[in-house]
């Protein structure tokens, strides 16, 4: 098979499947999970296949979309090594989902629009990681939008999750509003919106550089993967089925924004590039603290994933795109892992999610349990899994470009490593603190087959040396860049001795903090003032709160009374209403007697005479 | 007494406002025209006595043009007052209403 037909296979397959779903109806939804498998296996295969034919070498294919005067819109493939590397992982990550979902949904009623969108949500991101123009991104990436509004909105019996779904979709238009006019700029600057033409472009006159468009297209960036402050609807979608947020965590729409990033990377000047990377430490240390107060399992990871995107960004912003890639990939395979183990504990204790009215989970789910501690072994960056090497190369590049965001990411690992710590220590362990954890027993094959594919790959895929060359090559340039740093064997040994020290201080830390299966939050009970702080979030949400209840109510409330009272009631009515009355007026006159109309005419001639005469 | 171009004026005023007030209160269409060739006449006194005044003709000449075109008029209007009478069999004003749009 030809690249071209592959890939028009790899984008459509997920889009018919969502059809074919959709088509059946609810009577027959049943069949919707095995279509949605179907279809990812065959994006697998296809993949698979895709990979092997052409090593390496980029494939373009376009085709003019419409035109207007001199310009064109294309829509196009670009497939590169980048979107080679997104692809394989969507795939595996999306394949795993798929077989987990048939068990995790098998007693939701609304089986049928639960894959259409799972599948549809696949589409739309295969479609960024496919486009080669920004329109074709932009496209896709609201596509994305709306299919996430779907799925996390899936319960909507539920107000919370009603909410939420609404949340993530208003709060990413705000991103999405910036990225719009980046690119309607970018088509200005360039006349262009393909990203190889631009990137040619810039390499030929670098002062095409823009910092205002770059400002505006990072937008997109910030609220897609959920940066800081557009961070706030990422934990609300927690309120959607496991997973989902397994979806948008791990391999899809938070992944979208960095891929974006990497895509984009020409365009940006040194001074947007400086604040990606402040933004991104900022986001791991912040996102670090707030998990320490949520209680419920996947709000956690959601802070978990914050923090990491922001360490992803941070390494970005320091000029190490292939680094930030390399750190997606392994976060996508062990943040999937942990949601989707989160997924199972939630359905073998009923849809109970606080970690402390769970406990003693290791006795009755072994299988789950020791997936989860690999995927916190993964995240923690332990020695040998595949956290390690993304992160280990993280750190030595911040070392090596910017100390002081080194010593930020380094506080952040030693955070993650806590917060984990005292989920699994209160989670797993101990005696079981409610009568669902009580009753929880290992859930069946078919979920627990994905995890245990994902955990071999978050225990595997970070020996990249061993990856197929076509997927590394970008990975593997900046690492190689990151090797020949100046001294940097001391720096390797600096960096695993801190990355260790904090993983180790994290885990064994809140052991003792914590305890085993404790009822409590501890650090509620000693430090209340501590706590509050931590669970205030830095008030990000009131503050979005105040501002459009008071603020924007305010002002929205007075340009309805504009509206309503000066535009519409005195202007328009009012306006009509003076033409009404004077035609009222006028038809009184129209008495039909012809004496009457005589009386007007002197009245007429007189007001002439008068007017004529200067009186009046 | 002498009579000057005040008396004169006088004279036409009041005739034009006797006609007037015919044209305006009476019911019978035949005296209402009659009426308006009053007011005519009062126009035409008056623009006789400001040629004179004057010492020129123009006014007598537009006299003559007005006594024309009223006598036309007259013609006319007195052929649509008698075919009124025929189709409504009344040349009562207040019965001719139907000018109300």
């Amino acid at each position: 098979m030809d690249s071209l037909n592959a890939l028009l296979g790899i984008l459509f397959m997920p889009l018919l499947a969502s059809l074919v779903i959709v088509l059946l109806g609810s009577k027959r939804s049943k069949a919707g999970p095995f279509i949605a498998i179907i279809a990812s296996v065959g994006l697998l295969v296809l993949t698979f296949s895709l990979i092997s034919n052409g090593m390496g070498e980029a494939v373009r294919f376009s085709w003019e979309w419409f035109h207007f005067g001199d310009h064109s819109f294309e829509l196009g493939f670009f497939f590169d090594t980048i979107s080679a590397t997104m692809l394989t992982m969507i795939a595996i990550v999306g394949l795993c989902i798929a077989i987990f979902s048939l068990g995790y949904m098998s007693g939701d009623q609304a089986k049928g629009r639960f894959f259409a969108g799972l599948t549809f949500f696949m589409f739309s991101m295969l479609g960024i990681v496919l486009a080669d123009n920004l329109v074709m991104i932009f496209v896709f990436w609201e596509l994305v939008g709306f299919s996430s509004y779907m799925l996390i909105g899936h319960y909507f019996q539920n107000e919370e999750a009603k909410l939420a779904s609404k949340k993530a979709f208003i709060v990413n238009r705000i991103g999405d509003f910036g990225f719009l006019l980046g690119i309607l700029l970018t088509f200005w600057q360039f006349g262009t919106t393909n990203i190889e033409a631009i990137a040619l472009a810039v390499g030929m006159d670098a002062s095409t550089i823009n910092t205002f468009i770059g400002a505006l297209l990072i937008c997109g960036f910030i609220g897609k993967s959920a940066q800081f402050p557009l961070h706030v609807w990422l934990p609300d979608a927690m309120a959607g089925p496991t997973p989902v947020s397994a979806l948008i965590h791990a391999a899809t729409m938070v992944a979208a924004g960095i891929y974006l990033l990497i895509r984009i990377d020409v365009l940006l000047a040194p001074s947007i590039l400086t604040f990606i990377a402040y933004l991104g430490a900022f986001v791991a240390l912040f996102a670090g603290f707030c998990a320490y107060a949520q209680n419920d399992i996947k709000r956690i990871l959601a802070y978990s994933t914050l923090s990491q995107l922001g360490y992803m960004a941070s390494i970005f912003g320091l000029g190490f795109p292939g680094i930030a890639l390399f750190h997606l990939i392994t976060h996508a395979f062990f943040k999937a892992l942990l949601f989707l183990s989160a997924g199972a504990v939630i359905h073998a204790c009923h849809h109970e999610q606080s970690i402390f009215k769970m406990g003693g989970l290791y006795k009755k789910m072994p299988t789950t349990t020791a997936c989860f501690i690999i995927g916190t072994l993964a995240l923690c960056g332990v020695y040998g899994f595949s956290g390690f090497y993304s992160k280990d190369a993280i750190l030595i590049a911040s070392y090596g470009a910017q100390v002081e965001l080194f010593y930020v990411l380094v506080l952040g690992a030693l955070m993650t490593a806590g917060y984990m710590g005292r989920l699994i220590w209160t989670a797993f362990f101990g005696k079981a603190n409610s009568e669902k954890a009580l009753q929880a027993h290992e859930v069946g094959f078919n979920m627990l087959l994905p995890l245990i594919v994902l955990a071999l790959f978050s225990i595997f895929v970070g020996l990249i040396d061993y990856w197929p060359f076509a997927l590394g090559k970008t990975i593997l340039v900046d690492l190689d860049t990151i090797h020949h740093m100046d001294g940097y064997k001391s720096i390797h040994k600096l960096v695993v001795i801190l990355g260790s020290a904090a993983w180790i201080v994290g885990l064994f830390g809140s052991l003792l903090f914590y305890g085993l299966g404790n009822k409590e939050d501890l650090l509620e009970k000693r430090a209340p003032s501590v706590f509050a702080f931590l669970k205030g979030r830095l008030w990000i949400d009131e503050m979005y709160s105040y501002y459009v209840n008071e603020i924007q109510g305010n002002v929205s409330n007075f340009l309805n009374f504009f509206d309503v009272v000066i535009l519409r009631g005195i202007l328009i009515r009012g306006g009509s209403g003076i033409v009404g009355a004077f035609g009222v007026g006028l038809r009184m006159l129209n008495v039909g007697k012809l004496n009457a109309y005589s009386i007007w005419f002197l009245f007429a001639l007189l007001f002439i005479y008068l007017v004529a005469s200067g009186t009046l | 007494m002498t009579i000057g171009i005040n008396e004169f004026i006088l004279s036409a005023g009041l005739l034009f406002l006797i006609g007037f007030m015919g044209v305006v209160l009476r019911r019978n269409t035949l005296v209402v025209y009659m009426s308006l060739e009053l007011m005519l006449n009062a126009v035409n006194l008056a623009l006789v006595a400001f040629s004179r005044y004057n010492q020129t003709m123009d006014g007598a000449i537009f006299v003559f043009f007005i006594m024309t075109v009223a006598a036309a008029e007259v013609a006319v209007g007195l052929a649509i007052i008698v075919m009124l009478f025929r189709k409504r069999q009344t040349i009562s004003l207040s019965e001719l209403n139907q000018l109300k749009g």
